[in-house]
């Protein structure tokens, strides 16, 4: 056999004798032939990389999600959790609602969930509208000052915000809180509301300015006001805005721990969040882990759905207010 | 229906006035076009009628109300845009209805309110479908119908057929003065397109820089301009002009001395310069002379660029030089030139020596620097009829 036919390409496939510099000159024409191939069909090479991130990205979000069912179906006192649980029981999950009122738990971070969203989808409809559609005097600087003020860590403002919640001391020596609102969904709601704000109005902003003006006059020449016109036609136009400012919002709030933990009892009937749900099964002689590792399984389910659900519009709401702005 | 009436309307944006002193009186039924070149004010003047811009100073009526102050809602008026903005997230049904659900209409009046409406613009059988599925005609027949589903006092359109194709926009041209026909109701129509303010209209208000030039019928804009602005710009081509000095019987102008009584005229004098205009279609081969009414002597020219129309011919016409006068024929020749239509049956080539002459029955007359027009004819009886009935801005 003479050189030339053993490095062609249809040699290799009838040399069936193997010697190694054979091996060598196979495994190059090779690595050769991918690079090659890729070079001319870069789709491929990019196919195979958004297989390999797409697997790392997936082990990396879906693995803790994977844990937290083995901690879950592994029995109470077991010291090693294993890779493959050893028995499957699913009488955790239900065992979670008899021994706290976990369903309390969770219709509490809903409810603060739900009325922020609402309450921060109204106001900052407004301000959206004022900064997307109006021309004042000190606009930028306001939007930059809004900017600013999420810069803050909430936390810092957590001793004040306790002290004028729970002691009903006087606010810049002007007024009291006529009541104590520490304890109540108020105290989470509020200072929620005031962080969550920021970026919710930055969102509706980009996406009431992109509506034309002309859709605007047309509402009002045809018989509504300002604010009407805004609800009925700027809105509905800016779904995508709105729901990804809602469900960003949305998450947030449910998922938030420093407030609502700290500015409510830690009892379902003292508007407890989930988190206190969690940390329930947990006394001052026992640990119950998979209790609270199936807890926490069932509390990501209703913002899972909600993602689910709104995953479409989340992501052209994302990626419109990038391009656009 | 109701008449309009605008007292003084001032709309200053910080140190920019785009509406200066606006007075208008527009009857009830009449379709008035605003017409003017880009930023000329027209569309503010609309805004300010509709309610969407508040006048900086200045009052507007609309039938016996007083509306400077009310929104938008509460002024009689529809209003039709040049992007159309029918709503995207609604269909036909609740585009035309969206004004009548805000007022409560019961569901029968208003299905039947909106049929009718559908009806008079050929758009039954159509409700149902999503702006997004029709052509743009078929959305601005929509547009209208959302206008005149409420039955407004008052139309305003805001170049409305500017976002269609050309054929499209003659044919809603036509519709639109049917509809006008039909409904008898005041239409105050914004344009930049001439063509469409002198087909359309009862009468024409032509604007410049915020300031209202001359209102007046179609016909009277164009055979009697109240100032050399509303000349320019109505009329397609536009009209001649050149620089001339009134002499004792002559109008003289780079080589063109044109004779006329000086005395019969008012407002000028022997000495004076002035603007002289004339429309291509007054100007004439010495051979076709008969048609004008009123000749004047005959200029040797030579023909530059033919257009052929199919209709008439435009023959660019520049001037002969002269030797001993080769400075000021080399300026007006910088100047333009002269623009003249002929019959397409004339035999006439490119760079050929001809004659021409004026038609003095239509030579107009501007003030050098005020631009407004001192006479439309230089022979005494047409410029008396030009003082009877030119309607004049004041």
């Amino acid at each position: 056999m003479s050189i030339d036919a053993r490095n062609h390409d249809d040699a290799e496939t009838f040399d069936g004798s193997g010697d190694d510099t054979g091996d060598d000159g196979e495994n190059k024409s090779r690595v050769a032939r991918w690079a090659d191939d890729w070079i001319r069909n870069p789709e491929k090479a990019y196919a195979v990389m958004l297989v390999f991130l797409g697997g790392v990205l997936l082990t990396t979000s879906l693995f803790p999600l994977y844990w937290l069912f083995n901690v879950a179906m592994a029995p109470p006192g077991q010291p090693d959790i294993p890779l493959v649980p050893a028995s499957i029981d699913l009488s955790v999950f239900v065992q979670v609602f008899r021994q706290v009122p976990f369903a309390r738990f969770m219709f509490n971070s809903l409810f603060y969930a739900f009325t922020v969203t609402v309450f921060v989808l109204l106001v900052g409809s407004l301000a959206g509208y004022a900064f997307g559609r109006l021309e004042f005097r000190g606009k930028t600087p306001l939007l930059f000052s809004l900017l600013v003020l999420s810069f803050f860590p909430p936390a810092t403002l957590f001793i004040p915000l306790f002290r004028a919640f729970n002691q009903q001391v006087p606010m810049l020596g002007l007024f009291t809180l006529p009541v104590e609102v520490y304890g109540t969904p108020a105290a989470v709601v509020t200072p929620l509301s005031a962080f969550t704000m920021p970026l919710a109005i930055f969102i509706l902003t980009t996406f009431y300015g992109q509506i034309p003006d002309g859709l605007e006059d047309a509402a009002r020449v045809e018989g509504t006001t300002r604010i009407g016109a805004l609800f009925r036609v700027i809105m509905p136009l800016s779904a995508p805005g709105v729901a990804t400012a809602g469900i960003l919002t949305f998450i947030t709030v449910y998922t938030e721990f420093f407030f609502s933990y700290l500015m409510t009892g830690n009892s379902a009937a003292d508007w407890a969040p989930v988190v206190d749900g969690v940390l329930a099964f947990q006394t001052q002689y026992t640990v119950r882990y998979d209790l609270q590792a199936a807890a926490s399984l069932i509390a990501i389910v209703p913002v899972a759905i909600l993602v689910v659900i709104a995953q479409d519009k989340i992501i052209s709401g994302l990626t419109q207010g990038a391009l656009k702005e | 229906m109701s008449r309009v009436k605008l007292t003084d309307v001032t709309k200053q944006y910080d140190d920019v006035t785009a509406v200066d002193n606006m007075n208008l009186d527009l009857n009830d039924g009449e379709f008035i076009c605003l017409v003017g070149p880009s930023g000329c004010g027209k569309s503010t003047t609309l805004e300010t009628i509709a309610g969407l811009t508040k006048p900086t100073s200045g009052e507007i009526l609309i039938g016996d109300r007083e509306v400077t102050n009310l929104p938008p809602k509460d002024r009689g008026i529809a209003m039709v845009f040049q992007n159309i903005a029918l709503f995207p997230h609604m269909d036909v049904y609740d585009n035309i209805s969206f004004g009548l659900r805000l007022r409560s209409f019961p569901q029968d009046e208003m299905d039947e309110r909106v049929e009718e409406a559908a009806r008079i613009v050929r758009m039954e059988g159509m409700l149902d479908r999503m702006p997004s599925e029709m052509s743009g005609g078929q959305r601005q027949r929509v547009a209208i119908a959302r206008a005149i589903v409420r039955d407004p006092e008052v139309f305003l359109m805001d170049e409305p057929l500017a976002n269609l194709d050309a054929k499209l926009r003659v044919n809603m041209r036509t519709e639109l003065q049917r509809l006008h026909k039909q409904l008898d109701t005041t239409i105050i129509y914004v344009t930049h397109n001439q063509a469409e303010a002198m087909t359309m209209s009862d009468r024409i208000a032509v604007l410049n820089k915020g300031e209202l030039q001359q209102i007046a019928p179609p016909l009277t804009c164009y055979n009697q301009p109240a100032n050399r602005f509303v000349a320019g710009f109505i009329g397609s081509p536009s009209m001649n002009f050149f620089d001339a000095t009134v002499g004792d019987d002559t109008l003289d102008a780079n080589g063109y001395s044109i004779s006329f009584d000086a005395t019969a005229i008012d407002g000028v004098a022997s000495g004076d310069a002035v603007d002289v205009g004339i429309r291509p279609e007054d100007l004439y081969l010495t051979t076709n002379s008969a048609e004008a009414r009123d000749p004047s002597a005959t200029f040797a020219v030579e023909t530059d660029v033919l257009e052929p129309m199919g209709d008439e011919i435009f023959v660019y016409l520049k001037p002969i030089l002269d030797p001993d006068d080769g400075g000021e024929a080399a300026d007006f020749e910088e100047r333009q030139g002269l623009l003249m239509s002929v019959d397409p049956a004339t035999d006439i080539g490119e760079d050929e020596d001809v004659e021409i002459v004026f038609d003095r029955a239509q030579i107009h007359l501007f003030d050098d620097r005020t631009g407004d027009a001192i006479s439309h004819g230089v022979v005494a009886d047409a410029n008396v009829e030009a003082v009877d009935d030119g309607v004049q801005a004041d």
